[in-house]
């Protein structure tokens, strides 16, 4: 019973890394670019590519690699259901048979173009957890406050959206603990969560959600009381105390992460032209 | 064989990952069926953990854990009857509370039992006199109507509704107002006394420990300190204050005159003790 095994999305873990040390911002920016590089990425030889270069990163950053894949866990059956359907229902025309499955079929390029979008997952779900274990929800805030400051003019609640985002984010962990007292409290009462059906299952589940429920809102309610009481009145002139700024470190980071994205983004024939 | 029985008992949190944690560290231990124990220790000893095998929500790293004979250590023990021994009360247990009403949410143990409804009527009135609950008075209201104090009774109601023989509390007396402690405190020791049930509690209140229980073990660091009979263990006060521990303020303070020579007996538990060993201090000079 333990909950916060499984659920690694929004874990930060503390290191001394150069990965680490950077701004929040160049992080940002390069889990932005990469993000875009993912959806423009034609073949398999550009998620080859990412691959290579997110190990690097993985291994600069000093985080296990094994760590980083128990956080796909929550998604394998995500996964999995994008896979299938894509496989069978791609709307490919022709192709070569691989199996039949009943009335459904399953071609080759249907199977390349599944696994193609399972790649595509996989890559968003490592780049984004890369960049919350290797940065502190405080520095996270931070960042994407600063990179949003520009488009405050066109009514974009900058702080406010950083904050509602820092606060989520931080209670991620606190919920998870709180569900799992509670279930612990509820089975200790003779609860049963794995047994009969998925009615039952779901019925089951009310003992958990309602106390879960009940004590999230009191949370958000003390969490609002103190923040009014140490005079919290959102983004307006509000001071920090540590001030972010780029670093000489931040400039290769930017130029290493933007060469790398445009490399994953061309797709293979062109790189085939340049070469030649 | 002792009716909960640890040996070399270790449990690590997370184990194989970054936050892996060691929580216990070979804690061997037995507690007699019927006995009142007192389970102290610094924030993050290991209490928690430690009773959370009790009733098997955690099982051992390594070692093993016999509980009313069934090895807990097996993947494949019977955890439902020793749910049923083994009664729970976890800290602040009003936040597990979500029924419609005070009597459904007593019900629901007794309803996982699969109990007949003229049984789980009786038991849950049972349990709700037990904590000084009034059941036609409160049965039909929501419990989340009540004040801090009801909650917490309602809640171990909940509890004792499953009819437990060994009731473990983890701290059932925070956050209350010192008459909702004494009630509840007093409905405890009347549950060990009158019932014969064995009760392991968790306090940081030395005088709480020193008023209950018969035996307090004390936990550091994920081990075994100190274990013994009440008197024994806070007559070694000065061991206790270097795990972050005190003794209670009356024994402290038979401790205090003796350091000014006053030849009083240390090992004192309640004022009428203390009165008792002044007197008797007193009359020889």
């Amino acid at each position: 019973m333990e909950l916060t095994r499984y659920v690694t999305i929004g874990q930060y873990l503390p290191r001394e890394s150069p990965i680490h040390r950077l701004d929040p911002r160049t992080k940002i920016a390069a889990v932005t670019m990469w993000t875009v590089a993912i959806f423009v990425v034609r073949d398999f030889s550009g998620y080859a590519l990412l691959a290579l270069v997110l190990g690097g990163v993985v291994v600069a950053a000093q985080i296990s690699p094994g760590y980083l894949l128990r956080g796909l866990r929550p998604i394998v059956f995500l996964l999995l259901f994008t896979v299938v359907l894509n496989i069978f229902f791609s709307g490919l025309q022709g192709g070569t048979v691989l199996f039949r499955l009943g009335p459904l079929l399953a071609t080759r390029e249907a199977v390349l173009r599944a696994l193609f979008i399972g790649c595509r997952l996989v890559g968003l779900v490592v780049v984004t957890s890369l960049l919350t274990f290797t940065t502190s929800p405080m520095e996270l805030t931070d960042g994407i406050e600063r990179s949003l400051r520009p488009f405050r003019r066109l009514g974009v609640p900058a702080h406010e959206l950083a904050m509602m985002m820092t606060i989520a984010l931080r209670f991620i962990p606190t919920l998870l603990e709180e569900t799992e007292k509670i279930i612990k409290a509820q089975m200790a009462r003779g609860a049963q969560f794995d047994q009969g059906n998925v009615l039952r299952r779901a019925r089951a589940l009310v003992p958990v959600l309602v106390p879960l429920f009940v004590s999230a809102f009191r949370r958000a309610d003390e969490l609002a009381l103190a923040m009014l009481a140490r005079c919290y009145r959102g983004g307006e002139h509000r001071t920090r105390m540590r001030e972010l700024s780029f670093a000489p470190r931040d400039g290769i980071a930017l130029a290493v992460a933007t060469v790398a994205s445009v490399v994953f983004a061309l797709p293979y024939e062109v790189w085939g032209r340049l070469l030649h | 064989m002792a009716l909960i029985e640890c040996v070399d008992l270790t449990h690590v949190y997370l184990r194989g990952t970054p936050l892996e944690a060691v929580a216990l560290r070979g804690v061997t231990l037995s507690i007699d069926a019927g006995t009142f124990v007192g389970l102290l220790g610094p924030t993050g000893s290991g209490k928690s953990t430690l009773i959370q095998h009790f009733n098997a929500l955690l099982r051992p790293t390594s070692g093993t854990v016999h509980v009313a004979g069934i090895d807990l250590s097996q993947p494949r023990a019977d955890v439902k009857t020793v749910r049923r021994q083994v009664g729970l009360v976890f800290q602040y247990p009003e936040h597990q509370l979500f029924e419609e009403t005070v009597f459904d949410d007593v019900a629901y143990g007794p309803r996982n039992l699969g109990l007949a409804t003229e049984e789980i009527q009786d038991r849950v009135q049972d349990a709700l006199r037990l904590v000084g609950v009034d059941p036609d008075a409160f049965g039909r209201r929501s419990p989340f109507s009540l004040s801090g104090g009801e909650m917490r009774r309602v809640a171990i109601a909940g509890v004792l509704a499953m009819q437990p023989q060994v009731l473990v509390l983890d701290e059932p007396a925070a956050g209350l107002d010192p008459q909702g402690k004494q009630e509840i405190l007093g409905q405890i020791r009347t549950l060990h006394r009158e019932r014969g049930l064995t009760v392991i509690l968790i306090t940081h209140s030395m005088d709480e420990a020193a008023q209950l229980v018969d035996r307090i073990v004390v936990m550091n660091r994920g081990q075994v300190a100190m274990d013994g009979p009440v008197r024994g263990i806070f007559r070694r006060a000065d061991e206790l204050a270097s795990i972050g521990l005190g003794v209670p303020a009356i024994t402290d303070l038979m401790l205090r005159l003796r350091r000014r020579g006053v030849a009083v007996r240390p090992d004192v538990l309640s004022l009428e003790e203390a009165r008792a060993a002044i007197w008797e201090a007193v009359r020889w000079n």
